[in-house]
């Protein structure tokens, strides 16, 4: 089975110098956690998460703790978050961006998936435009359904 | 990809078919099968029989809330041809009722006006707009656009489309075609949305030459094929060189014409896309593709093969 036997055919995807904020939006109206970054000729050049806008705006000293719930409130955090929203968004996405051709086995999604950790993959053409994505979920039904191979 | 429709007013389409309906009356819907749930709105209906006819398309416009979502899963569901680009919105997308009386021969439909957008969805899809146009042959901008939305919107997109090289289709109402042939920006196709009233340009068109001489006038802003709708189950096509009155040789039932307008449109682009440049034998092949979809009341949209079943059954006659 293909990527393209599974994959969802939708291209929504932000640009590199749309802002933070307008992805949280799009995010939170599509009920996606992570969206496809591409350029005017519509060629993937990046991939934002909310994890990635999540690290962006948690204080980094965060890391260091072994529970943050100690903290009296979320002031920082909030703080932060105003001062990315109008960032750009090139300046927090993934680059260069995992991406998957349509033809290609579903096992290699999978694979990317586990060697990255990833949820969602853009699936590309020959020349590198979006033609739609992959979800974690379309590889495990596919698979449940006995169609990876 | 191909094409690249427009709905910027999409909704969920509810049929309903209820044999001698009646207002203020109940009626009981006798089984599931008598009310269906599609994906609709005229872009996304040009998107749908294109599919049929195995013509990919990419699917734009605002979709909303709960409504818009299961539209979005619907359509995707529809036909892997079709991929989606949709920009959503914080309000809700509309629902359209079609009440279809087979036993009276009646259509009766009830369009609600559907979602207000903010100013920035405006400036989002627009730039989704131009980023699709790279990637298609042809363009379909059709139906209402939210309430709360620059009417010169179209104009944006035809004149987008025409930098561009991509040739715009269009089916919309008056008050939009006031405004394209103000702004000298008239589609290449042009197919007036008469379901409300026969005006064009703030005309009533009462007679044959009423028709054909407001079809001439989008001609002059840049159109090169007006399709005007003419009583019911014919057509009158405006071209520069000459104008036609086309109609079927068979009987239509009247409430079998529901999305048949869409039908036209998608039958237009695909002769467009097969390489065809005449365009009265792209108007005949749009008018013959509406005729094919009558043979069902439900808005079961037509193969190719039945298309070319149906091209035994019209005539054609010159009328200016």
């Amino acid at each position: 089975m293909k990527v393209s036997d599974v994959m969802v055919f939708d291209i929504s995807a932000v640009f590199e110098d749309e802002t933070v904020e307008r992805v949280i939006d799009m995010m939170s109206k599509q009920f996606v956690t992570g969206i496809p970054v591409v350029d005017e000729d519509m060629k993937v050049v990046g991939f934002i998460t909310d994890n990635d806008i999540m690290k962006a705006s948690i204080p980094s000293y965060f890391a260091l703790l072994q529970s943050a719930s100690f903290l009296p409130d979320t002031n920082q955090f909030v703080k932060n978050m105003a001062r990315i929203r109008e960032h750009k968004v090139s300046e927090y996405m993934s680059k260069p961006p995992i991406v998957i051709k349509e033809d290609a086995p579903l096992i290699h999604a999978a694979d990317l998936m586990m060697r990255h950790n990833i949820k969602t993959i853009p699936v590309v053409d020959n020349d590198g435009r979006l033609v739609g994505i992959i979800t974690k979920i379309d590889v495990l039904k596919a698979a449940l359904e006995g169609g990876l191979e | 990809m191909k094409v690249l429709t427009v709905t910027l007013n999409p909704a969920l389409d509810r049929e309903i078919f209820i044999d001698g309906f009646k207002v203020d009356k109940l009626h009981r819907v006798s089984s599931k099968e008598k009310m269906t749930l599609s994906p609709g709105g005229k872009g996304i209906n040009v998107s749908l029989a294109l599919a049929k006819l195995g013509i990919p398309s990419i699917a734009t416009g605002f979709l909303g809330g709960y409504m818009g979502r299961i539209l979005l899963e619907e359509l995707r569901k529809a036909s892997n041809l079709i991929t989606t680009n949709f920009v959503f919105i914080k309000e809700e997308t509309r629902e359209n009722i079609a009440i279809i009386d087979e036993k009276s021969h009646t259509i009766t439909e009830i369009n609600s006006p559907g979602p207000e957008i903010e100013e920035k969805d405006i400036e989002h899809i627009l730039r989704r707009y131009a980023m699709s146009l790279t990637r298609v042959e042809a363009v379909v901008i059709s139906g209402s656009i939210p309430v709360n939305a620059p009417r010169d919107i179209y104009v944006k997109m035809v004149k987008m489309a025409k930098e561009k090289g991509v040739p715009a289709f269009m089916e919309v109402r008056d008050p939009y075609i006031i405004t394209l042939y103000e702004n000298d920006a008239m589609p290449d196709v042009i197919k007036p949305d008469f379901r409300a009233s026969h005006t064009l340009l703030g005309k009533d068109l009462k007679t044959l030459e009423d028709f054909v001489s407001a079809g001439k006038e989008l001609l002059k802003t840049g159109a090169k094929l007006a399709v005007l709708s003419y009583f019911i189950d014919k057509d009158v096509l405006v071209l520069d060189e000459a104008s036609y009155i086309i109609g079927p040789t068979i009987e239509i039932d009247y409430s079998h014409l529901l999305g048949t307008g869409d039908t036209y449109v998608a039958g237009m682009v695909y002769k467009y896309l097969q390489g065809e440049r005449d365009m009265l034998e792209i108007g005949k092949f749009g008018y013959v593709a509406a005729l094919a979809s009558t043979r069902t009341a439900e808005k079961e949209l037509p193969s190719l093969d039945e298309i070319e079943t149906f091209m035994q059954y019209f005539e054609i006659e010159r009328v200016g």
